[in-house]
């Protein structure tokens, strides 16, 4: 059986879920601290459930990371040139600006054949690095034209920071692939803002989950519907910030027993509409949305139900019920597939799959070329998913796209490739919608 | 006409541009908004037109030239445009009086306000293409046989070229050389002219269609009104609901001459059954519903979200997706002989003739 838990402010909530059926309903432990709360439910779940009786525990930390004092971050923009007056000065996204105490502008950067467009300006920047109280120089997010490409510049400049500030913790842009500067960057001090409270959630729940459960795999929820392990969390604290558009989608999609189609959310705030593929969430570029959290990629977003969206009836859909008062009709005339008062985001959580992504540019000669240059990122995918913990034999491509880029350079390549273990819940969807049914 | 432009013409402004060229990824006009909105606070942005200037007055086209890089890869330190009609002056001889785009889309559509607002010049509502083209000889300017030169070109470290040419396609192969080792992208400032001679070649009034193409698509009325609203101002036939099945990456041999590996996009009306392929290089340049031709270049394609009306950003496109493909009419000179020589299906290496050849 597996666990998926919320944590929001002291309290943590718990579901477990036998393959598609909930073994045991969202219960909620709220002590006086995080740390209390969580043994409570963990006990418990020994007591009801044995030592042996939970195979995992999913953590959605969403709303605790969201909540957390961020730190402050230390921006390092490297380019060939500083911008020549205000009007230039890259904005930064509402999401990422308040945790920002600084820019510095650093010469460097890389064309996109990777070729250096001017020395990395290391000595100055140590300079002026070695000026800094280490307060300001708690977080730093770098940021480096043309990383996507060489990332060099970046590495050699937090080598920098991390020789005069050890205890710093440093982000480089080039971990989230986006061309576009601005997304990585957002991207790097969000993350780099939430990596010491990531590490301090992390540990805690390490702790408390080792106490209960010895050796238990711990995982978090991700926003690409996904989970990931524990112990990146420290590493990647972004991705585990908003899970929980994709996990009421994976949820609701399990609950229903369909992997594939549209799946329809109606609370009492309104209808919203995602998709799932596979049993994954289909997911966006959320910057493109101005999402308010700062995460810019890989990551679920619910549309709204507009009177446009056309109803199909060769489109497979759930429509799962989350109302409070259920009396009255839908919009659109929409009738619930799905009746249910479980927390669809925590079921969706305790059955996401790991997933990993590959998201490169590569340079190719031709269709051959192209074809062996995506089954390596397909390879190099899957095994990311097999390092988190699956067995080789249960991976699987999601989505795997090669495209050019418009007024690029012919012979680049951009390949982004999502893979995801098979999980045996998903394999079988039988009869689970009726059990989890409440109507 | 002269009009003076306010924030929310940049809005629309920038969502029109967008519309012009889904292909292109969004963030460098959105980016590019930002700073113009910024510096419109303390300065004014007029946008005339050609016919307001007079008529020896030089004025130039400025824009981006991309071979890889775009503004949100590697942003401007900001002084590059500035620069780039500088030295046109200085090689002139002339003082510029207007700036428009060299492409009335996408990023080239945004850069001339900034342009403007840091020399105090007038926008002026025209542009030589009336869309974007991947080339820079693809203008009409070029089919009138106005010089493309000399041009001039910036980077993002700060170097500098003056190409002193006259022949388009020339040029076309200079600035492109020149732009990948200038870092990816350049600054451009080129087509200097006489306003007359951008009023009488030109493509009017295609500044103002962004905006009003941006007004319609960011208002707050319902989806549908909208997809109308879009297909009455532009005159577009729509392609509604089909869904994203496949998408192919090199799905053809590339053509020397215009760079980019072509992908295509099919999708499907899954009631109907139509089967919609797009074939793109750097902008959509093929409409084929079920194997017939029901668009091709220089006819402008977009493709609009079926559900909210915003534009899709096709690097953003996922199978399962559902969108609009709206299809509307290019500028007329480009369904001349000459025009459909230098921008139709042909030039971007497509074995077919567009459907107005030889009717």
């Amino acid at each position: 059986m597996r666990v998926a838990m919320r944590l929001r402010g002291t309290a943590c909530t718990t579901v477990v879920v036998d393959g598609l059926r909930v073994a045991c309903r969202a219960r909620e432990s709220s002590r006086a601290s995080l740390r209390s709360s969580l043994d409570e439910a963990l006990e418990r779940l020994r007591r009801e459930f044995g030592p042996a009786g939970i195979s995992d525990i999913t953590v959605d930390v969403g709303q605790e990371l969201a909540g957390a004092k961020r730190s402050s971050v230390l921006v390092v923009r490297i380019s060939p040139r500083a911008p020549v007056d205000d009007s230039h000065v890259l904005r930064l996204p509402p999401a990422a600006a308040p945790s920002v105490t600084r820019i510095m502008y650093v010469a460097g950067g890389h064309d996109m054949r990777g070729r250096s467009l001017t020395s990395l300006a290391l000595e100055s920047f140590r300079e002026q690095l070695s000026t800094l109280p280490s307060e300001d120089v708690a977080g730093v997010a770098i940021t480096s034209v043309g990383s996507l490409v060489s990332p060099e510049h970046e590495m050699r400049a937090a080598d920098a920071v991390l020789s005069l500030h050890g205890d710093a913790r440093v982000c480089v842009s080039s971990d989230f692939p986006s061309r576009a500067f601005r997304d990585r960057e957002s991207n790097a001090i969000v993350n780099s803002s939430l990596m010491r409270h990531g590490e301090t959630v992390a540990a805690l729940l390490r702790e408390v989950g080792a106490r209960h459960f010895p050796g238990i795999p711990l995982f978090f929820a991700k926003g690409d519907g996904g989970r990931e392990s524990m112990a990146r969390l420290p590493m990647l604290p972004i991705s585990g910030l908003a899970p929980e558009p994709a996990m009421h989608v994976v949820g609701g999609a399990a609950l229903a027993g369909v992997s594939d189609g549209e799946v329809a959310l109606c609370t009492d705030d309104g209808v919203r509409i995602g998709r799932v593929s596979g049993g994954i969430p289909v997911e966006r570029s959320a910057s493109r949305r101005i999402d308010h959290r700062g995460v810019s990629s890989d990551t679920t977003l619910l549309n709204p139900l507009s009177e446009n969206h056309e109803l199909r009836a060769t489109v497979p859909r759930v429509v799962v019920d989350l109302r409070s008062a259920r009396s009255k009709t839908l919009p659109l005339n929409l009738v619930p597939t799905l009746t249910t008062d479980h927390d669809t985001a925590l079921v969706g959580a305790a059955v996401a799959p790991m997933t990993a992504w590959i998201d490169r540019m590569v340079t190719v000669s031709g269709r051959a070329d192209l074809e062996r240059a995506q089954r390596i990122a397909e390879d190099d995918a899957e095994s990311a998913v097999v390092q988190l913990g699956a067995s080789p034999a249960q991976t699987r491509i999601v989505q795997s796209t090669a495209y050019a880029m418009p007024y690029g350079d012919s012979n680049i390549i951009r390949i982004r490739v999502q893979a995801a273990e098979k999980p045996s819940a998903l394999d079988q969807p039988s009869s689970a919608r009726n059990s989890n049914d409440d109507s | 006409m002269i009009t003076r432009l306010i924030a929310d013409d940049i809005r629309h402004l920038g969502t029109g541009a967008h519309f012009l060229a889904c292909t292109i990824d969004p963030m460098s006009v959105f980016s590019y908004a930002d700073m113009i909105e910024e510096t419109m606070k303390e300065r004014r942005l007029m946008l005339v037109d050609a016919a307001d200037l007079a008529p020896d007055d030089l004025v130039v086209a400025v824009g981006m030239v991309s071979h890889g890089f775009t503004f949100a890869d590697m942003p401007p330190a900001g002084d590059e445009f500035v620069g780039c009609v500088e030295a046109i002056e200085a090689t002139m001889g002339q003082q510029v009086r207007g700036i428009y785009p060299l492409a009335a889309a996408s990023i080239n559509g945004m850069v001339p306000a900034m342009v403007a607002l840091q020399m105090s010049l007038p926008v002026i509502d025209a542009d030589p293409m009336g869309r974007v083209f991947p080339l820079i000889s693809q203008t009409t300017l070029n089919l009138a046989a106005i010089p493309i030169g000399p041009i001039a070109l910036m980077g993002v470290a700060g170097d500098r070229a003056v190409v002193e040419v006259g022949d388009a396609q020339r040029a076309e192969t200079l600035v492109r050389s020149l732009v990948t080792d200038l870092g990816g992208w350049a600054a451009t400032a080129m087509y200097p002219c006489a306003a007359a001679q951008l009023r009488q070649h030109g493509i009017p009034g295609s500044v103002s269609r962004m905006i009003r193409i941006g007004e319609v698509l960011d208002s707050d009325r319902p989806t549908r009104w909208k997809h109308q609203h879009i297909a009455r101002l532009l005159g577009a036939k729509r392609i509604t609901n089909v869904r994203v099945v496949d998408i192919e990456g090199a799905s053809r041999p590339s053509d020397v001459a215009v760079s980019a590996l072509p992908s295509s996009i099919s999708l499907v009306d899954e009631e109907s059954g139509q089967v919609v392929r797009l074939e793109i290089q750097n902008e959509i340049v093929l409409v084929l519903v079920d194997g017939g031709t029901a668009a091709a270049i220089p006819d402008i394609v977009s493709l609009v979200n079926t559900d909210d009306g915003t534009v899709v950003d096709l690097s953003d496109i996922r199978e399962g997706d559902a969108l609009d493909v709206v299809i509307f009419d290019a500028a007329p000179p480009w369904y001349r002989e000459d025009g459909l020589r230098l921008a139709g299906p042909r030039a971007f290496g497509i074995p077919l003739d567009h459907p107005r050849q030889g009717s």
